[in-house]
């Protein structure tokens, strides 16, 4: 028994379900696409091909599916979400062996009709699976111990699989979004405080033990950790990527080049320009001003998703909303931390605005998750 | 937490049995509540959680914000490297003569390396490499191959047909990296004005190139700066003169039996170094090292002209001469005693030859009479000398753009006492370079505004604070002339152009002390051209010359420096934009007609 039946005064049906959307969420994510589109189009050279015109109709497909969603029950998606896990997790299993190596690494299952990314498919249906843990679990076990290691077993799972990919990108987006679910459902913060400690004591012994006799690592391999954290040890190496991107921010200043004037992209310095690293043509054409508005539109996602969760009486619901959220939000933190050189590059997507059909996806899945669980929150009368 | 209400208190469910109510419902309400209560403290809980979530949130944006913010307002500039290897800026000015001609420039060539553990067959590669290379050893290249390092040097400069020979060996463990070296197109020419490079920090795709001595070093960082590397450093000299300076000096010391020449060409009225020679020299393409033993003064890295410190002898004398004009204490005319010898002390002074009683002043200068000076200069005393040399710059270095220039500072006596102005007065006792003479003869000739030496035109060149008089000046000038026409430099006429000059011809030192060599000379000749109106001076050294064509062996610069000087002014001058002033000859045998 969930505080949804006691509760449950009234919810929406039928088509009554389509003006309890949550509209505003819906136009910003449409905002927020369409900069996409517009820069794929830009950086296309002013071509529709061969990346605005597919990314549309992904992000139209996007929009049905999540419509879709919100309009089944969110209690039956709280019911598939063990399901989903397991799906998910047999086809990590799966691409080990059957899957195609695109850009060095092993992360594709050609399904015929699309290529998918089950490591994509999991982020969500991690979030489904631990929501539904903590929805179930009576409150007062969330702390104890037993009831720690279980979720704990959950995230390292799928985690261990995407890093043999390898996709370090992913693993870190599973690992910090599922230790966010947690710390959100109450686990007691001793918890975390302890793996920090422990995180930071292991690091610093492996730093503090290169040079002397009991090193932990070989040298070959500090150097690799030397590159990955400052890439300007390697400029024409690891670090070409963010020296290019820098020049290209560096160069849009204030008020950007304008429309279509952008020389870093336009010019073919920077590789991946319209996946991972498409934010710099959008600073290098609209500047400061440009890059801050597109965050300000996630921010404001953001805020919409919270306001739902902490609206929401629902354990699940509110789990969920939560948790897509904080996805959405690792996607964008990682992506601008390492296009600005605050962080090493790993390969994750600007959210939904980098070309690239799983992640856009699986975020309007994810949205259509949180659209269900706002339009079937409980209502009173 | 609160204390557990029980779900069914017994009180309540008597007083309800009691009144005939369904005691059930009592329990339904209290299980309400606790679920009530339970989701509340959830609630709570969550929303702490919630809230530092998003300062989370808050700080990562934050963070990407401001540090978009300050990219935006960063200068888009590209950023400049710091790694190894990357970071070498392989740019290096080019230095050029006054002209725009190029002394050095930079020339991408190859290095050779290997890294033997992607090495396919190490073997043939050392037997090939062996071959291509008859320098190494095929045994330690095997050695080196076959150990366990993973990566070496072979070679740091190698030719494009090396390259490719070993190219053709096709070994993938044996690598090129792109080298940027110094060259010297001109090779030997000025090449201790030039110096020298080396290469400093070696990375696989380049190397730094730093300078190791002449302008090469003292502007290295001027020369490495990225910000100026397309922009060329100029000299003052003038390569087409520094070409005929060397020709004929290397040709008069060879004719000399000299083991040393240096020569310095200044221009008098801005103390620019047109030409600036030292032999022996060598190649600043392939710098020898430095001599382990022996005299560094021998090595040919030695520059003479700025380093050597030499006793110059009598050419002193106009010094001595043109100060006690210039403060009035004799006039050209002046009769000075010039018997002999002077004694002073356990010391007597001689002259070369006997010149009788009396001298005027301007023939102690053209006789080059020692004890004539040594009175002139006993007049003038230790204090007032020392100040005037001073104010030539013959005290101190003379500040030229060379990083060997500093350490040339004169050796002047410790104790300047009225023996040492005697002696100095004609050139001994005070160890000056060339380059020094040179500066000081500018300034007794260009009307007496001091002279500072310079090798880098960089702007106008401002005059120097007067030292003596235009009339003293031009005194000492008609003086330097007439030693030319009928004094000891009769050899320094040349036809078109009044070379006026003074010779000078001093012993050696012993270098373990204990007085001079009596067969070892520095001959020196200091000249100005043209004597009425001086542009050039030109000071000529002959290190330990010797004339053996006549009946006995001469040494006196007169018969030396003297001739060879005659002949660079003969072969400079009309390099220098100098017309001969030749008087026109009347033709003979044409009749001149017109119509």
């Amino acid at each position: 028994m969930t505080f949804l039946e006691y509760n449950v005064k009234w919810t929406p049906t039928g088509v009554r379900k389509l003006f309890y959307l949550n509209w505003y969420l819906i136009f910003l994510l449409i905002a927020v696409a369409g900069i996409g589109i517009l820069m794929l189009y830009s950086v296309a050279g002013g071509s529709m091909t061969p990346w605005a015109e597919p990314q549309m109709k992904r992000f139209g497909v996007g929009l049905a599916m999540m419509l879709v969603i919100a309009m089944v029950p969110i209690w039956f998606w709280r019911n598939m979400a063990a399901l989903a896990f397991a799906v998910s997790v047999a086809l990590l299993v799966a691409v080990e062996f059957v899957g195609d190596v695109g850009m060095g690494a092993q992360r594709w299952i050609d399904l015929g009709f699309m290529r998918l990314q089950p490591s994509e498919l999991t982020k969500i249906s991690l979030v489904m699976v631990l929501a539904a843990y903590y929805d179930w679990l009576d409150i007062g076990k969330v702390s104890r111990p037993l009831w720690v290691l279980l979720p704990v077993i959950i995230i390292l799972v799928p985690t261990a699989l995407v890093l043999t990919q390898p996709d370090l990108g992913t693993a870190i987006l599973l690992l910090a979004g599922g230790a966010a679910m947690m710390f959100l459902a109450g686990v007691h913060w001793l918890y975390f405080v302890a793996v920090i400690v422990i995180g930071i004591g292991a690091v610093t012994a492996v730093f503090l033990s290169r040079g002397t006799e009991w090193q932990l690592l070989a040298d070959y391999q500090y150097r690799r950790i030397d590159t990955f954290l400052d890439p300007s040890i390697d400029p024409l190496g690891a670090g070409y990527h963010i020296t290019q991107s820098k020049i290209a921010l560096g160069s849009g200043g204030w008020t950007g080049r304008g429309f279509m004037q952008g020389t870093q992209s336009r010019l073919n310095f920077l590789p991946e320009k319209h996946t991972d690293f498409i934010f710099t043509t959008l600073a290098e054409e609209f500047g400061f001003i440009g890059a801050s508005s597109l965050l300000a539109l996630y921010v404001a996602i953001l805020f919409f998703c919270v306001v739902s969760a902490m609206r929401n009486t629902d354990r699940f619901s509110a789990l969920v909303t939560l948790g897509v959220a904080v996805t959405f939000f690792l996607f964008f933190a990682v992506n601008m931390s390492m296009v600005m050189g605050l962080m090493p590059v790993v390969g994750v997507p600007l959210p939904l605005v980098s070309y690239g059909g799983s992640a856009m996806l699986i975020l309007m899945i994810g949205f259509g998750l949180v659209q269900s669980a706002h339009v079937h929150r409980a209502r009173p009368k | 937490m609160s204390p557990r209400v029980p779900l069914r208190p017994l009180a309540r469910i008597l007083e309800a049995r009691a009144k005939g109510e369904n005691p059930d419902l009592i329990e339904r309400e209290n299980k309400h509540r606790r679920h009530e209560d339970m989701r509340d403290r959830a609630r709570l809980r969550a929303e702490s959680r919630l809230v530092v979530l998003a300062g989370l949130f808050a700080l990562a944006f934050g963070a990407v914000g401001v540090k978009m913010g300050t990219i935006a307002s960063s200068d888009p500039s590209e950023p400049r490297a710091h790694a190894a290897g990357a970071a070498i800026a392989a740019a290096r000015a080019d230095i050029t003569d006054r002209n725009g001609r190029i002394l050095a420039t930079n020339l991408v060539t190859h290095s050779l390396y290997a890294q033997p553990p992607q090495m396919v067959d190490p073997a043939r590669a050392a037997a090939e490499l062996a071959r291509i290379f008859p320098d190494l050893d095929e045994e330690r290249l095997l050695g080196w191959f076959t150990g366990t390092r993973k990566f070496l040097w072979i070679k740091k400069r190698i030719s494009p047909e090396q390259k490719q020979a070993v190219f053709d060996i096709g070994e993938p463990g044996l690598l090129f990296g792109p080298r940027e070296m110094r060259l010297y197109p001109n090779g030997t020419l000025a090449a201790h004005v030039l110096g020298g490079a080396r290469f400093g920090q070696e990375g696989v795709n380049a190397a730094e190139v730093i300078g190791v001595a002449g302008i090469e070093k003292a502007f290295d960082d001027r020369l490495r700066d990225p910000a100026r590397a397309g922009e060329p450093l100029q000299l003052t000299i003038d390569l087409t003169v520094q070409a005929a300076v060397e020709r004929v000096l290397a040709g008069g010391m060879t004719m000399m039996n000299a083991k040393g020449a240096a020569a310095v060409l200044m221009d008098a009225r801005t103390g620019e170094v047109v030409s600036l020679v030292s032999l022996p020299d060598f190649d600043p393409n392939d710098r020898p090292s430095p001599l382990v033993e022996g005299n560094p003064s021998d090595s040919p890295l030695f520059n003479r002209a700025v380093q050597g410190l030499y006793e110059l002898g009598s050419t002193f004398k106009i010094f001595a001469v043109a100060q006690a004009l210039d403060l009035g204490l004799v006039s050209p005319e002046t009769m000075i005693d010039t018997r002999g010898p002077l004694r002073w002390g356990k010391y007597s002074i001689n002259d070369f030859h006997d010149y009788g009683a009396r001298l005027s002043v301007t023939d102690v200068i053209v006789e080059s009479s020692n004890i004539g000076t040594a009175r002139i200069a006993m007049q003038l005393g230790a204090v007032r000398q020392r100040a005037f040399l001073e104010a030539l710059g013959l005290t101190t270095p003379t500040g030229l753009e060379l990083v060997e220039a500093p350490g040339a500072k004169p050796l002047v006596p410790a104790n300047w006492s009225e023996l040492s102005t005697m002696t100095i007065s004609y050139g001994h006792g005070l160890s000056a370079s060339p380059l020094h003479l040179a500066a000081a003869y500018a300034t007794i000739v260009n009307g007496g505004t001091r002279v500072m030496p310079t090798l880098v035109r960089d702007g106008p060149i401002q005059r120097g604070p007067r030292v003596i008089s235009p009339e003293t000046s031009a005194i000492a000038r008609d003086m330097l002339r007439q030693v030319v026409t009928r004094g000891t430099a009769s050899f320094g006429e040349v036809p078109g152009y009044e070379v006026g000059g003074k010779t000078g011809t001093a012993d050696k030192p012993k270098e373990r002390g204990g007085g001079y060599y009596e067969d070892k000379v520095i001959a020196t000749f200091a000249s100005v051209f043209p004597a009425d109106d001086p542009r050039y001076v030109l000071v000529l050294t002959l290190d330990e010359p010797v004339m053996t064509s006549g009946r006995e062996p001469r040494r006196t610069a007169g018969w030396t420096a003297v001739p060879v000087a005659a002949e660079v002014i003969r072969r400079v001058a009309p390099l220098l934009g100098l017309k001969p002033q030749i008087e026109p000859l009347t033709p003979t045998g044409v009749t001149l007609t017109s119509n």
